[in-house]
């Protein structure tokens, strides 16, 4: 459940380290953004010297969250932290490498490039 | 009347009443009761018998007359507070009146079994099948104990994942009692980060579960574990 002055840690190697979501993408009025979704967010802590500055506005998808991912077989999953990946217009990461566990269900949303780049799929 | 005999000696005989008793409430009942027994009259109390009002009443009757050590006297209709007081609870009983027409879903039961009333019953319905349900699946497969402080390591089957099965190994947190719904938290550090899964005990996706370790807690909801860094799981 992330919404507007939300802070998520950063998955990918991409050059931030900290990001506050200030939009999520989707229907006017949306409130919250769950996994798989776009949201956009403002840089608020930059690994130095990389591409990625500090008050940057970028698009990011989230792929962890602390509030449970409900599956239809009745499992529900439920992460530590807030995460996103950096990603551009089309979808595509901006680093290359992902840290952490990424849910299965990024793979229907057409998030294939994280998909195969993640250590661990749950 | 003699049914009510019967039935009363084999429920006195229930409340594990001493065998010599028999001898004198037979004798002494015979007196008070009227002599003749027709077919009528067996019929009459048999009739009244399916009603359960009539049959707390009876019940009572039956408690009155056994208590009062062989000697007999009318039962006496007791006010709902004594009813309600008495020792044994309400309940109708197969064996006692052998031409109840049983309702139940039990055909082949024990004698001592105790049923409710038919509409008590019906609130039990969905208890019963709960419980059916749940020695069906264990049936099939062999579901071990999981309690909270148990180290496990589950083999689940993931639809999109048909190749194998995925092994997830961690501590179990917490575990909800709810019938066929039993579900368990497990614990568990992927990659850096940890993560909690809910598994319903008894779903087919879960292939085997294995308990390696037993850890002592003294609580049934470990979710203090979650400000403590565990490092290994």
């Amino acid at each position: 459940m992330i919404q507007p002055q939300t802070h998520l840690n950063v998955a990918d190697n991409s050059g931030a380290r900290e990001l506050m979501c200030i939009r999520v993408i989707g229907a006017s009025n949306r409130r919250y953004a769950h996994i798989g979704d776009v949201i956009v967010a403002v840089i608020k802590e930059a690994v130095p010297n990389t591409p990625l500055e500090r008050s940057e506005v970028i698009r990011a998808v989230i792929v962890r969250t602390s509030k449970e991912l409900k599956r239809d077989n009745g499992m529900i999953i439920r992460y530590d932290d807030n995460a996103a990946v950096v990603i551009d217009q089309e979808g595509n990461p901006k680093g290359t490498r992902i840290f952490g566990a990424i849910a299965r269900e990024l793979r229907q949303l057409n998030f294939t490039k994280i998909v195969s780049l993640a250590p661990e799929v749950l | 009347m003699q049914s009510f005999i019967g039935g009363s000696i084999r429920l006195g005989q229930r409340q594990g009443f001493p065998r010599w008793n028999r001898a004198q409430f037979k004798s002494s009942a015979k007196a008070y009761l009227p002599s003749q027994s027709s077919s009528n009259a067996v019929q009459g109390t048999n009739n009244s018998i399916k009603s359960p009002n009539n049959h707390l009443l009876q019940f009572l009757g039956t408690t009155f007359v056994s208590q009062a050590n062989g000697v007999c006297s009318v039962p006496v209709l007791s006010p709902l507070a004594a009813m309600m007081s008495s020792s044994s609870s309400i309940y109708m009983t197969t064996a006692a009146f052998p031409n109840m027409h049983s309702s139940e879903p039990f055909p082949d039961v024990p004698t001592r079994i105790k049923f409710k009333r038919l509409d008590k019953t019906a609130k039990h319905i969905m208890q019963i099948v709960d419980k059916e349900a749940v020695e069906e699946v264990k049936r099939q497969r062999d579901v071990p104990e999981i309690k909270p402080g148990y180290i496990v390591q589950l083999k689940v089957e993931v639809p999109e994942n048909k190749r194998r099965l995925s092994t997830i190994k961690g501590i179990v947190i917490a575990r909800r009692n709810a019938g066929l719904n039993t579900t368990f938290r497990i614990r568990r550090m992927v990659a850096g980060v940890g993560v909690e899964s809910l598994f319903p005990l008894y779903s087919p996706n879960i292939k085997e579960i294995k308990v390696l370790d037993k850890k002592k807690v003294r609580r049934a909801k470990l979710y203090y574990l979650r400000n403590k860094m565990n490092a290994l799981r």
